[in-house]
């Protein structure tokens, strides 16, 4: 396989793929293409450099690339974690603090199938997810109409729950409170994934598919109904949305999707105890969406590699670190409490100066709606200035095409 | 024949009776009105109707099907859409965004289809972008499409919530005071739009309390007084009833 060659679309891929369109100042004409380019290009180019992290490092780190080439393979790995929690926290505004407890099922379910059923371990991928799920769906299922503060003491019970399951050894399956040894290393397409650096491009793979992945679903009707949940459940619920359902469906796909990061864990640590599952995991990940951004992408990438990374930098002064850490996060939550990259309103590519639908549609009936805005005077270079009678800026009586009733 | 008929609803709170026994219907196409000073029960009719809070008692027939007890999202899509006394956009959310949370009853791409971005999904997003930009120019807003719903002047916001309810494709459209705080320009636009809307074979309830809006508009009455429904008929038959004359008489109610 060859690496770089994906990788450098990686965090580029859902920039390239964003429903672009006019976007900039209000005001501004339905702009040409060119002005959202830039921006992916950047983007596109930042992925390209980072995909040669690993020769940068070897050049100029020496003996210790493979340590922060490490560093950076951990921040990958939270970076999926805290996009699933970002799915139910930040696109449907559930506060789940127990994602570490999904985590955990999936990188058990990996070793399980691993070490006593000899599966490989890219076959226990999509079964570690399932399994994630299966548990998120059960025991999401009777407390997904809790609210905020309420819902999230549940999920901190139910990582507590899990964790004190897998020390005491349930069903014999799980070693313990010594956990389990000895995971297989994974092997993609018939190369053994076992360097820090093979694990630099697996995971970094994964994290862009995530992206992409993630990216489509939050511009999409399941992705908008999760927005409409967390700006206003009653009334989402009063416009159509089953809330119940959706939010029962973000908790179970965040979860299956950390599931899915817990194979990566297993197979990377090829050791895992219930010590790498406690709460204080879960509030970290809380913490990346938090800080980064609610439902921001770019925000969870930055704020895993601040979370996971920055603190790396500072090992000198070891506990004083996390005084550090905890101060910056009050200071931020105090002046930026949306986070470092807030997430952005949602694109369409739709002109701006709305022409109106008067070609194409079979014509309708012609409704008169009064409240007709004035058609920016403007319309008149419209395509549609042909078929539109351009109504003066005060108008009270523009005829408007209205669509048909309904299926129009 | 009727598109709803409510039989002897009843809702109580704790010990208050917000609603005794009302029983009543709505004519397919017609516009109707629903008035009563403040407290009387009205909007607690409407939350009933569309699920909002279960009755204690009574039925609630819609086209045929009962649907008592039955949960909003699935009363809208048989068909039932409403707007909220005080504003409910989702105001951080774009007008667009805000009318595509109506369709979204009427769509049917899944998890599966979303995550990987199918061809049928990506024509329905296509369709149905389409489509709730038709509402937002039904209302007359297509050109602030973009502009969040907060943003909006309030006329717009009413008007916007209109489009939001349309977009769900109802046969009966539940309005709450939809001129609640209009002046008198906005007014007269709402009633053209109300027409239009009627044009459109929708059936529309509407609480108001604009008495001059709600005789020019409508083409039936109800009157509600302390949860009982006390008078209903032609508008002219109504500002004529003793009963409902002596509801508002002295009475220092907007």
């Amino acid at each position: 396989m060859s690496p770089d060659l994906p990788s450098s679309s990686l965090p580029a891929a859902p920039d390239a793929n964003r429903v672009d369109g006019a976007n900039g100042a209000t005001g501004a004409n339905g702009g040409g293409a060119g002005s959202n380019l830039l921006p992916g290009a950047l983007t596109g180019l930042a992925a390209l450099l980072f995909a040669f992290l690993p020769l940068f490092l070897n050049a100029f780190a020496g003996s210790s690339a493979p340590y922060w080439l490490d560093v950076v393979n951990t921040v990958g790995l939270y970076t999926i974690l805290a996009l699933s929690l970002n799915v139910i926290l930040g696109h449907a505004g559930m506060f789940h603090m127990g994602h570490a407890a999904f985590f955990a099922i999936g990188a058990y379910a990996t070793a399980i199938l691993n070490l006593s059923y000899g599966w490989s371990i890219i076959a226990t991928m999509p079964v570690a997810a399932l399994a994630a799920g299966a548990v998120a769906l059960v025991l999401a299922w009777p407390i997904i109409h809790l609210r905020g503060d309420y819902l999230l003491i549940v999920t901190i019970g139910i990582v507590e729950i899990v964790r004190i399951a897998l020390t005491n050894n349930i069903f014999g399956l799980t070693g313990g409170s010594n956990g389990l040894v000895g995971i297989a290393r994974p092997s993609v397409f018939g190369f053994r994934i076992t360097r820090p650096q093979h694990f630099f491009y697996f995971i970094w793979i994964v994290v862009g598919l995530t992206m992409l992945l993630f990216h489509w679903l939050e511009n999409s009707r399941f992705g908008r109904a999760l927005k409409f949940i967390k700006e206003d459940t009653v009334a989402a619920e009063n416009m159509g949305v089953n809330t119940s359902r959706y939010k029962l469906m973000a908790f179970v796909v965040g979860a299956a999707w950390a599931g899915l990061a817990g194979t990566i864990f297993a197979s990377r640590m090829r050791t895992i105890s219930p010590e790498s599952f406690v709460f204080s995991e879960s509030v970290l990940l809380f913490t990346i969406v938090i800080l980064g951004g609610k439902g921001s992408q770019k925000g969870v990438l930055l704020g895993s590699f601040l979370v996971m990374g920055l603190p790396e930098f500072f090992r000198g002064f070891e506990d004083k670190r996390l005084l550090v850490f905890g101060a910056a996060l009050v200071v931020m939550m105090i002046f930026r409490p949306q986070g470092l990259l807030p997430s952005k309103p949602a694109r369409y590519r739709l002109p701006d100066p709305w022409p109106g639908k008067l070609s194409g549609a079979p014509a309708a009936e012609p409704v008169t709606a009064n409240g007709k805005r004035a058609q920016n005077g403007a319309a008149a270079t419209g395509a549609a200035g042909a078929l539109s009678e351009p109504s003066g800026p005060q108008g009270s009586d523009p005829q408007s095409p209205g669509p048909q009733g309904p299926g129009a | 024949m009727q598109i709803l008929s409510l039989s002897s609803l009843t809702k109580t709170f704790g010990g208050l009776v917000a609603v005794a026994g009302v029983s009543c219907g709505v004519d397919r196409g017609a516009v109707v009105g629903l008035i009563g000073p403040n407290g009387a029960g009205k909007t607690t009719v409407f939350n009933l109707i569309t699920g909002s809070i279960k009755p204690d008692d009574g039925h609630i027939f819609f086209s045929g099907h009962s649907i008592r007890g039955l949960r909003p999202h699935r009363i809208v899509k048989l068909g039932i859409a409403r707007t909220f006394q005080t504003i409910r956009l989702f105001q951080g959310l774009s007008a667009l965004e805000n009318v595509l949370s109506g369709c979204h009853c009427r769509m049917r791409s899944g998890l599966v289809a979303s995550l990987l971005r199918l061809p049928g999904q990506r024509r329905e997003e296509r369709l149905v972008i389409d489509r709730a930009m038709g509402e937002l120019e039904f209302v007359g807003l297509a050109n602030l499409w973009r502009a969040t719903a907060g943003s909006l002047a309030y006329g717009d916001q009413r008007r916007l919530e209109i489009a939001r309810a349309l977009a769900t494709e109802p046969k009966l459209l539940i309005l709450d005071e939809p001129a609640g705080g209009m002046n008198e320009q906005e007014t007269y636009e709402l009633r053209q739009l109300i027409e239009a809307i009627r044009k459109r074979d929708i059936t529309v309830l509407l609480i108001e309390h604009d008495m001059g809006f709600v005789m020019s508009v409508c083409d039936r009455v109800l009157v509600m007084e302390n949860g009982i429904l006390i008078a209903q008929g032609t508008p002219q038959e109504i500002q004529t009833n003793p009963k409902v004359i002596e509801a508002y008489l002295g009475l220092d109610d907007d």
